[in-house]
């Protein structure tokens, strides 16, 4: 294997009760890159994501079958406790879902739980740091304790963001950070993505294929849930193997 | 080529119309190539005339395609299949617009070379010439628009006969001038008539190369063994 793989997904299968939401799926992401899940509604990218930090743990009818391995590490042993592979491989979610607390308390809530800051000032210094990186700290820094759920949309998304690299995760799962964005925030965020990866492993699911072509390296098609395609993002968006891959990427009928 | 329709129908109509401009300018230097190579052959400087003053429209046409295809990229940002099409296109235009450019150079020429005395012989072979490259530049629209790459590769393949005319007439002309100095001013004239077409036939080689970029996705390995060896002839010559 030339390159480091982080990630490394063998025969995963995930079912909703009846519902098989994905379908055997192989893959295996690398390390310190950014890789984009591209596909349509429905198909199973949100689910495939959850799995990597298990957050379908959390619903009860949803069963996840095969390997999921974090550096060569299963990831569903008995051995591993969530709440820290969650510590490892943070999560944006879909959907803004700041905590009922203050905007300074989001953000500085994983920081002291995993006990990364050892004074106020520096618990202050990383909240500023991450803030600032999720591009929101302009907007928010006189109003630090007022209450997170308080902010537009937008804001939640970027607060969440925000709240997510706090705790420095070697992965940051994002499922369409920017899908609440304007084209400015949505530019930092991207600009923050491409400098995470200097240090991070990324994942990210996004609608926009101009998104993901401009920000990931390697790209997966999912399609009604199998991984159709997954390569490299400059040849799936110029030539990609699969009818359709380009059927969805050229907006045809597939 | 992906047959299925894009859900935006704008999207397909707006394809369609960069790539119908590309055949309205490939039948407008066809025209101009045959029209540039009679009036060289049968001295008729009004038509040479015509020729150059056609170009103007050539060139309108290439920079109408530019700003459509700027427009398709800005509003569409085009991927794949798409984005090779619309890319294709943009390069296609540019060699058009050169062919065009050396159909004006003929007509150019054949106002001063009917000043001058005949050269024996050199007609027929130009013409065969401009002839064989005007079919080529007709099979390589062919090949574009159907996206035939055989057809593509063919005509490719063809070059290296246009290549090998140009060197038998380097020679012809070089010949005619060591006989007699009076006729190296036309042969010179002459000479830049048959580069000119010998650097069409380039420039079909490199639309039929997007036709195999457009339908694989890559550009062809070059080949193709490089048919000008007047550079030798030259050294030749000398002693
Ligand atoms: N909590 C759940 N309970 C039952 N079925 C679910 C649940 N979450 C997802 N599904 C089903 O699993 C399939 C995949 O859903 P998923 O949310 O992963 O799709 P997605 O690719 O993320 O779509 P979108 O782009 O719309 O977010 C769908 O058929 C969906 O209805
Ligand atoms: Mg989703």
């Amino acid at each position: 294997m030339s390159k480091d793989i982080k990630i490394s997904a063998k025969g995963v299968d995930v079912f909703y009760g009846d519902t098989h939401a994905i379908k055997n799926v192989d893959i295996e992401i690398e390390n310190k890159a950014v890789t984009a899940f591209i596909g349509p509604s429905g198909c199973g990218k949100s689910t495939f994501l959850r799995c990597i930090n298990r957050m379908n743990d959390t619903i009860d009818i949803c069963r996840v079958t095969g390997d999921i391995l974090l550096e060569g590490q299963d990831i569903y042993a008995k051995s591993v406790d969530p709440v820290q592979l969650r510590a490892r491989v943070g999560m944006v979610f879909q959907k803004p879902n700041p905590f009922p607390k203050s905007i300074y308390d989001n953000v500085a809530y994983g920081p002291t739980i995993h006990g990364l800051a050892k004074s106020k000032a520096e618990l202050d210094e990383i909240v500023e740091q991450s803030l600032r990186r999720a591009a929101i700290w302009d907007e928010v820094k006189d109003r630090l304790h007022q209450p997170g759920t308080g902010l537009s949309g937008g804001q939640q998304q970027r607060l969440c963001i925000g709240r997510a690299i706090a705790t420095a995760p070697e992965v940051l799962l994002m499922d369409e950070p920017c899908s609440a964005l304007d084209p400015i925030a949505t530019a930092q965020v991207e600009e923050l993505i491409d400098d995470l990866r200097q240090n991070y492993t990324v994942v990210i699911v996004t609608h926009s294929m101009q998104q993901a072509a401009r920000v990931s390296q390697k790209t997966a098609f999912f399609h009604l849930g199998h991984v159709v395609e997954y390569g490299d993002t400059n040849k799936i968006f110029t030539n990609p193997e699969d009818s359709r891959t380009e059927s969805y990427i050229t907006g045809r009928i597939g | 080529m992906m047959d299925q329709e894009h859900i935006a129908s704008a999207y397909d109509r707006d394809l369609d119309r960069v790539q119908s401009l590309i055949m309205r300018m490939g039948g407008m230097v066809e025209t101009a190539i045959s029209d540039a190579a009679r009036a060289l052959e049968m001295r008729d400087t009004e038509l040479a005339d015509q020729v150059r003053a056609n170009d103007k429209l050539i060139d309108a046409l290439e920079e109408q395609i530019a700003s459509e295809v700027a427009r398709v990229i800005a509003v569409r940002s085009p991927t794949a299949g798409d984005l090779r099409t619309v890319l294709s296109v943009l390069k296609i235009s540019g060699n058009l617009e050169r062919m065009g450019d050396y159909a004006k150079n003929l007509g150019k020429r054949t106002s001063v070379l009917s000043e001058m005395p005949a050269i024996s012989g050199s007609g027929g072979a130009l013409r065969r010439m401009t002839q064989l490259v005007n079919v080529m530049l007709k099979d390589a629209l062919d090949a574009y628009i159907q996206r035939d790459v055989e057809l593509a590769e063919d005509v490719r393949q063809r070059d290296a006969d246009v290549d090998q005319m140009y060197n038998a007439l380097f020679r012809e002309f070089l010949t005619h001038m060591m006989e007699d100095p009076r006729n190296i001013t036309a042969c010179m004239h002459l000479h830049f008539i048959a580069k000119n077409v010998e650097r069409m036939g380039d420039h079909v080689t490199s639309i039929c190369e997007q036709v195999i970029y457009l339908v694989d996705g890559e550009l062809p390995e070059d080949d193709r063994l490089k048919q000008d060896r007047t550079s030798y002839d030259i050294s030749v010559s000398k002693v």
